[in-house]
């Protein structure tokens, strides 16, 4: 049958059911199902090993984590040959926090932190937790360690072709290393 | 892709399918069951809640709905609209609120008979999608004609409106129309 | 004064029922196919404009990240229809009438498989009496079929006819999801999908992309030994609730095709989004095209139908014949909308 939600229109009726109609509800509801593409898989299938991959651009030599499957800045297709593995620990180069509005499906009630990081060695991810860190106390520079989801635990069924790095069943997120906050000259150029 | 072909019958509301209503042979639908181990199939839900103001037009329209009475609109030319328009479909000039009550009974000018409903119809079991050009009106209103089987239909046929108990201003304040011999 | 502009280049991906590609994957090579056979530079080209639907993705904004695909950096000068590629080929065709840039890239694509049409089309009909009722594509296109069958317009066999000899001439066509040399006899007695409309007489669901790159007259010349010309084209729309239309007639298609200056001239190919197998003949009809004109030599969309991308697809299709076949006047169509609702036709020719 259908989903649409009718106008909640009982209390107003309760005050005068012969009020007239002014407004109208429509619930809608879709549902997709969708193949992880070839690149992403094999990002989802290392996650589960442990590893972070991306795809080097064999011409600028940017990396795409997870892969695309391309460069967009250079429009060249990259392939399993341009494969690399990144390192675990980098720099938070930029970070927002987000008040959450109790919209509709918004499940978040307190301020949280979502980080971009340049991983040491080369390589960006965005849209990372720092799980236990005060949102008062995230900052760019940084520097933190990679937190893996205990095996057994460990899972993937986040991570699609439009989660853009976030994969919180394999990733729980970075930790501070404690060591002292980089120079704003490692990351500046490279703020995202 | 070395999808394998799934079940004659997939099983409704899952998969990337309305295999039933898809041109061409066999069908290749994405179902958690038919996907090689090798794949990872993801899937995700949207939902945006809609609210919408109705205007002069919808809203009178819509208040009738909800008191078991439907309305159309008389246009410049002074044909009745239903269902009522804000502007003149010929001209594009806005139209005066003068409504008409029209139906519950009408003739159906055109049908489609739709054995596999979505979860978006408006009845769950085989049923008719028609025009339907009722008593006083001179368009037609699309709604579903509830026939019981596709042998019921007919162009021309009179049917009338089966109205909801618990009507809250909404099209599907008639449930459906129905043969008007049948109601 | 409407300046000549040309199609230089074309490329389309195949249509297929589920592609495991994102859609800016599978775009990347047929973008790059297209400036490729165009011969010009991605970066000069003077303005990208492209054709996709989010509700299809189930992302908002998932035509941003087509552009991926176009390589937008260093910044380019880009404009996005919710529509069918061939609208955004006709933006591109009034952005070069303005004369300062010689060069447009126009892309449509969409990838149906992951939600189900039936469910998200209603979306985009009027949402007070037409969406809450979940009227859907193939209901619409069945209630004009039926209304075409009332009116002695068509036959059941004349529909099972046309889809047979769509999907033989979609042999061969590496683009065509649906091929094979059917009995329409064997069709016909096939069970009804939606009556009157068995599963011959609807489109597949695909998922696909086409690419096209345009060219002002001069830069035409420069780049193309044959390029293929413009030289008319219009879009018109009717009234959208389906019970306040003659759905056996298209007057849109009728006063778009006038425009277009389709009856100027002996007409060789046309290539007509008709989605629906009656709606080819309706088409026809009011294109004034008779029985001395090849009608859907790629298969049309009853062989490969990438939502968003299979209108611009008849425009790659319609310049394939003039461009690698030899045909001179060739008319391309695309619709949008509901039981054809809204239509647009051009008229291409060879020097």
């Amino acid at each position: 049958m259908t989903d649409t939600k009718q106008p909640d229109s009982k209390q107003d009726e309760a005050v005068d059911p012969n009020a007239p109609i002014t407004g109208m509800d429509y619930f809608m509801k879709l549902e997709y199902h969708e193949l992880i593409c070839p690149v992403v898989r094999e990002f989802a299938d290392a996650l589960m090993e442990k590893r972070l991959i991306g795809h080097k651009c064999p011409k600028c030599s940017l990396i795409y984590s997870p892969p695309r499957g391309y460069c967009p800045i250079c429009t060249v297709q990259t392939t399993k040959a341009d494969e690399i593995e990144m390192q675990t620990r980098g720099i938070v180069t930029n970070y927002t926090v987000v008040t959450p509005v109790q919209y509709y499906g918004q499940e978040e009630t307190e301020p949280f932190a979502k980080v971009s990081l340049q991983l040491d060695g080369g390589g960006n991810l965005s849209l990372q937790d720092l799980p236990g860190v005060p949102v008062e106390q995230v900052r760019s520079g940084m520097r933190v360690e990679i937190v893996w989801a205990p095996d057994g635990e460990r899972h993937v069924d986040d991570v699609t072709n439009r989660s853009w790095g976030s994969a919180e069943g394999a990733i729980r997120g970075w930790k501070p290393t404690g060591e002292p906050d980089a120079d704003p000259s490692e990351y500046s150029d490279k703020v995202f | 892709m070395g999808l394998t072909r799934p079940p004659r019958s997939p099983e409704r509301g899952v998969g990337g399918g309305w295999a039933p209503t898809c041109g061409g042979k066999p069908e290749r639908v994405l179902l958690p069951s038919t996907v090689p181990a090798d794949k990872r199939l993801t899937t995700h839900t949207i939902e945006f809640p809609y609210t919408r103001t109705l205007g002069p037009v919808y809203s009178a329209f819509l208040t009738g709905m909800r008191d078991g009475q439907i309305l159309g609109i008389k246009s410049r030319d002074g044909r009745v609209l239903c269902p009522p328009t804000e502007w003149d479909p010929n001209t594009g000039e806005g139209l005066e609120t003068d409504f008409v009550e029209v139906g519950p009974g009408g003739v159906v000018t055109t049908w489609a008979w739709v054995t596999e409903p979505t979860s978006k119809h408006p009845v769950d079991h085989p049923f008719a999608f028609a025009l339907i050009k009722l008593d006083g009106a001179d368009t037609a209103l699309l709604h579903a004609v509830d026939a019981g089987s596709m042998d019921t239909m007919q162009t021309g046929m009179r049917v009338t409106a089966r109205w909801k108990a618990d009507r809250v201003g909404h099209i599907t304040d008639v449930e459906a129309f129905v043969p008007e011999a049948a109601k | 004064m409407v300046n000549d502009i040309a199609i230089v280049g074309y490329a389309q991906s195949p249509s297929w029922r589920a592609s495991e590609l994102t859609e800016p994957q599978f775009l990347f090579p047929v973008i790059s196919e297209a400036i490729e056979r165009a011969g010009v530079e991605r970066r000069e080209i003077g303005f990208t404009c492209a054709g996709s639907c989010d509700y299809l993705s189930g992302q908002t904004f998932a035509f941003v990240m087509n552009l991926e695909a176009v390589g937008a950096w260093p910044p380019i000068s880009e404009s996005h229809v919710e529509m069918d590629g061939a609208w955004a080929l006709y933006e591109a065709w009034v952005r070069l009438q303005h004369g300062d840039i010689d060069t447009a890239l126009v892309f449509g694509s969409g990838k149906s498989s992951p939600g189900k049409p039936a469910e998200i089309y209603p979306l985009q009909m009027d949402p007070y009496t037409l969406t809450p009722l979940g009227a859907d594509p193939v209901s619409l296109a069945a209630l004009q079929a039926r209304a075409m069958l009332d009116a002695g317009k068509i036959t059941e066999r004349e529909m099972a006819e046309i889809a047979a000899r769509s999907r033989k001439s979609a042999i061969g066509n590496p683009y065509a999801q649906v091929s094979g040399d059917d009995d329409p006899e064997a069709l016909l007695k096939e069970p009804y999908v939606t009556a009157p409309l068995r599963r011959h007489d609807l489109p597949p669901i695909s998922d696909g992309a086409c690419a096209i790159v345009l060219a002002t007259a001069d830069k035409a010349k420069a780049l193309s030994k044959r390029p293929v010309w413009i030289r008319g084209i219009d879009h018109r729309i009717d009234i959208h609730q389906p019970g306040m239309r003659d759905l056996t007639e298209s007057p849109s298609t009728r006063l778009a095709g006038k425009k277009a200056g389709v009856g100027d001239a002996k007409v060789d190919v046309a290539e007509l989004s008709a989605t629906f197998s009656h709606q080819e003949k309706l088409l026809c009809e009011e294109l004034g095209l008779g029985d001395d004109v090849e009608i859907n030599p790629s298969g049309g969309a009853l062989a490969a139908n990438p939502v968003m991308a299979v209108g611009l697809a008849r425009f790659a299709e319609a310049a394939r014949q003039i461009a690698e076949h030899g045909k001179h006047r060739v008319v391309a169509h695309a619709t949008s909308g509901q039981a054809l609702q809204q239509n647009l036709v051009a008229v291409l020719e060879g020097d």
